[in-house]
């Protein structure tokens, strides 16, 4: 099947600074994809010489079939990071006028505006003037003149940014509706958290380099820390038998309880049943990998210094806690 | 093309909707309109009154009695109204009239009321020097205005055959209305007096030097018409103006939009649904059928004044053809270059040393309009008329002067505009590849010419 996106050996340089380096990209028709890596990795300058607002220096580039997306760009929609309205225009009128340059017209356009505004709980704001709107509703806005035309392949820039909890969680529902109506979606993001709870898909880029390609799934299991986060139910249990398990490898307190590091060829489950009989828990469950550990890991070269790692770590910023929501 | 007329129709419509532009559009009409009707109220000629002393040391002793004549209130009154009517009889027919008869005693009346002049004889051998310490005292009832020393041979020509004149003192602080009031009625004196002396009738002589102004002929092979003095200057004038205003407007419209979507981050989603290119021809097609708009209604607004006073036969209705074409050019050149440096700016405080040189290049032909008006075959306009960026309003002046240009230097001058807006639509479109997401230092024109390389 054709892909949705296609990059061939893509660079891009800015002066003396490569932005991205003989990138490879594949993203299947259908596809849910995150795009992660700290700020400044390269992912909006790849985003927009996918939407061919920037132009690459070598490789190739194909959209929905096409050399340039600007041939097929009424089947695009696109959220910016650098998201802008027409302040003084009206919120109905400029979804009217980005739906009309994307070849939506007709009389089920109105109710279309209608019904969309209605679903994110903006239905009272199609006559206010953009100006008069909040950050986070001007998002929601922007969210829907991206996807009003009913786009086959959906590219969002960092949508969730400075979004609160509610409106991020009415965001995400709107674009998994778009993913189970068919459409593509490349989605990028710097706060990996999102990216786990979404994505099917993870491309990881850093320093204009893909350094990640792979299933969610299939990293879960490749990336899997066999281990299990354990709390006890009275805080001031001992913990020191649960070392001493069979197919136990070790035990790091965390905070109120610690993380259990199960040996080689032992089977969770029954690692479990030994230590509920052990120390009674509050909470028990598995070890997930976090996307932000398989990044450090990922692009921490040898012989890095743990002041190397702490700065990586620094400049990935709120990954894994910071800007709430998704 | 759909989404070139979309955006045009969103930037037109985004234009004229506004309180702005309704207001701008009426700001100069308005003006003109509201400084004809209070500014004689606002300066207050009216209530100005020459009132005030003149003492007057005459040796001859002829020009005395025919001051008091002069300063008599009746006869300033009547001085006033043929001074009035000298002027209107310099007017064309159709203003003559539409002011009617009561013209003269109307600008007579705008002058204010009539001077009130009083005579202080003073003796002919007085010392002037003695008399001048007159002038350093003003009663408040009744100012000192003037000190007149009449020359001895200011009625009778000396030997030489040279007529003498007078000396005016006048204190400090006095009124120009009031001393341009005293020597003109001095001048009437001392003419007065020089006619008895040779015994010559006043009337006989003003007939004689009597001799109305004529109006020349336009001959045409197609029509003859008759000539309004100044509209040789006139028309070059309001035709340059209305280009510049039109130009310069819709120019500085452009710009602001492109900053304002530039700053408000609004154009990466627009270049997700169009190309730079389709989004400049857009803005620019928009913001030239505002323009239009403005300039259409001042063309009608000087169509039915010049109706009004019937002679709309000094129009030649070819030129707003010419008009219209120019400022497409013109609009074309300055606009799209306008909208390349509001593409490479992040704010109008970064534009302004951009845009500077730019609206200086085209104002140079509204500098030069007064010599190309008169003479418009002049070696400096022809070239001028060549010289892209400035061959438009060069070529729309020689063309609405009395002695157009042929014809063929018409067409070239539109030629070499048309490729000079090639050039700059071509340049900007390269800008606005690079510039419309570039953000940080703002760039100088030799960026710019490196941008449009590089595009």
């Amino acid at each position: 099947m054709e892909a949705a996106i296609e990059l061939r050996n893509v660079s891009k340089t800015f002066g003396r600074t490569a932005a991205v380096k003989d990138l490879d990209l594949s993203i299947p028709r259908g596809g849910l994809y995150g795009f992660i890596g700290p700020n400044g990795a390269g992912k909006t300058t790849t985003i927009r010489l996918i939407m061919s607002i920037l132009f690459p220096d070598s490789g190739t580039v194909s959209v929905l079939g096409h050399s340039s997306a600007l041939e097929a760009k009424n089947r695009i929609g696109y959220l910016p990071e650098e998201r802008g309205v027409y302040r003084k225009m009206r919120v109905g009128a400029f979804l009217h006028y980005i739906a009309s340059l994307k070849g939506c017209e007709g009389p089920d356009l109105k109710r279309r505006i209608r019904e969309s505004l209605e679903r994110v709980d903006l239905g009272r704001t199609i006559r206010m003037r953009c100006e008069e709107l909040s950050k986070g509703m001007l998002q929601k806005v922007q969210c829907i003149a991206a996807i009003i035309h009913r786009p086959d392949l959906l590219i969002l820039d960092e949508p969730f940014s400075g979004l609160d909890p509610v409106s991020s969680r009415s965001l995400r529902e709107l674009v998994l509706d778009e993913h189970r109506r068919g459409a593509t979606i490349l989605f990028s993001t710097h706060v990996m958290p999102q990216a786990e709870e979404i994505c099917q898909h993870i491309v990881m880029i850093h320093q204009g380099k893909k350094v990640l390609d792979e299933k969610l799934l299939a990293l879960r299991s490749q990336y899997d820390p066999r281990a299990i986060e354990f709390d006890p139910v009275d805080a001031n249990a001992d913990l020191t038998p649960l070392a001493a398990l069979p197919g136990i490898e070790g035990v790091d307190a965390n905070g109120s309880g610690c993380r259990i590091k199960l040996a080689e060829g032992t089977d969770p489950a029954e690692a479990m049943h030994r230590i509920i009989d052990t120390v009674k828990p509050s909470r028990l469950e598995m070890s997930r990998p976090r996307l932000e550990d398989i990044f450090i890991r990922l692009v921490s070269k040898e012989g890095d210094s743990a002041e190397d790692k702490m700065k990586l770590e620094a400049n990935l910023g709120s990954m894994s806690a910071g800007e709430a929501g998704a | 093309m759909k989404n070139i007329f979309l955006i045009a129709k969103r930037e037109f419509i985004a234009t004229v909707a506004t309180r702005a532009f309704v207001i701008g559009l009426l700001f100069l009409p308005a003006l003109i309109l509201i400084f004809a009707l209070i500014g004689p109220r606002l300066f207050n000629f009216k209530n100005f009154k020459v009132q005030g002393e003149v003492a007057v040391i005459d040796p001859s002793g002829r020009v005395l009695p025919e001051l008091k004549k002069s300063y008599d209130p009746a006869r300033i009154a009547a001085r006033r109204e043929e001074q009035a009517a000298s002027a209107l009889a310099k007017a064309p027919q159709q203003v003559r009239q539409a002011a009617g008869n009561s013209a003269g005693r109307a600008i007579a009346s705008a002058l204010g009321p009539v001077p009130e002049i009083t005579i202080i004889e003073r003796p002919v051998d007085s010392d002037v020097e003695q008399e001048k310490k007159w002038l350093y005292v003003q009663p408040k009832s009744m100012p000192r205005l003037a000190l007149i020393v009449v020359h001895p041979n200011a009625v009778e020509a000396g030997a030489d055959m040279e007529y003498g004149a007078f000396d005016m003192y006048i204190p400090p602080n006095v009124d120009d209305r009031a001393t341009d009031e005293v020597q003109r009625g001095l001048r009437e004196a001392i003419i007065m007096a020089r006619f008895q002396a040779q015994a010559l009738d006043q009337a006989t002589v003003g007939a004689i030097y009597n001799i109305p102004t004529a109006r020349s002929v336009i001959v045409t092979p197609q029509e003859q018409r008759k000539s309004v003095k100044g509209m040789n200057i006139m028309m070059p004038a309001v035709f340059g103006f209305l280009l510049l205003m039109s130009v310069l407007g819709g120019g500085g419209q452009l710009l602001t939009t492109m900053v304002e979507e530039k700053s408000s981050r609004v154009v990466e989603v627009l270049l997700s649904a169009v190309s730079p290119l389709e989004l400049m021809a857009g803005k620019l097609l928009g913001q030239m059928a505002v323009s239009m708009v403005g300039m259409a209604l001042y063309i009608l607004m000087g169509i039915a004044l010049l109706a009004s006073f019937a002679v709309l036969g000094l129009l030649d209705f070819s030129l707003i053809f010419y008009l219209l074409l120019f400022f497409v050019i013109t609009y074309l050149i300055l606009g799209s270059l306008m909208m390349a440096v509001g593409a490479a700016v992040s704010d109008m405080k970064e534009a302004q040393g951009l845009m500077m040189p730019l609206t200086i290049v085209f104002m140079i032909p509204w500098f030069l309009w007064m010599p190309i008006s008169r003479d418009p075959n002049s070696t400096l306009a022809v070239v001028m008329s060549f010289t892209p960026f400035l061959n438009t309003f060069a070529m729309l002046l020689r063309m609405a002067s009395n002695t157009p240009p042929p014809l063929w230097q018409v067409w070239l001058s539109v030629g070499v505009g048309f490729l000079t807006a090639y050039a700059a639509v071509w340049f900007t479109a390269k800008v606005f590849r690079i510039g419309l997401l570039m953000y940080g230092k703002p760039p100088n024109f030799a960026t710019l010419i490196r941008w449009a390389r590089a595009a």
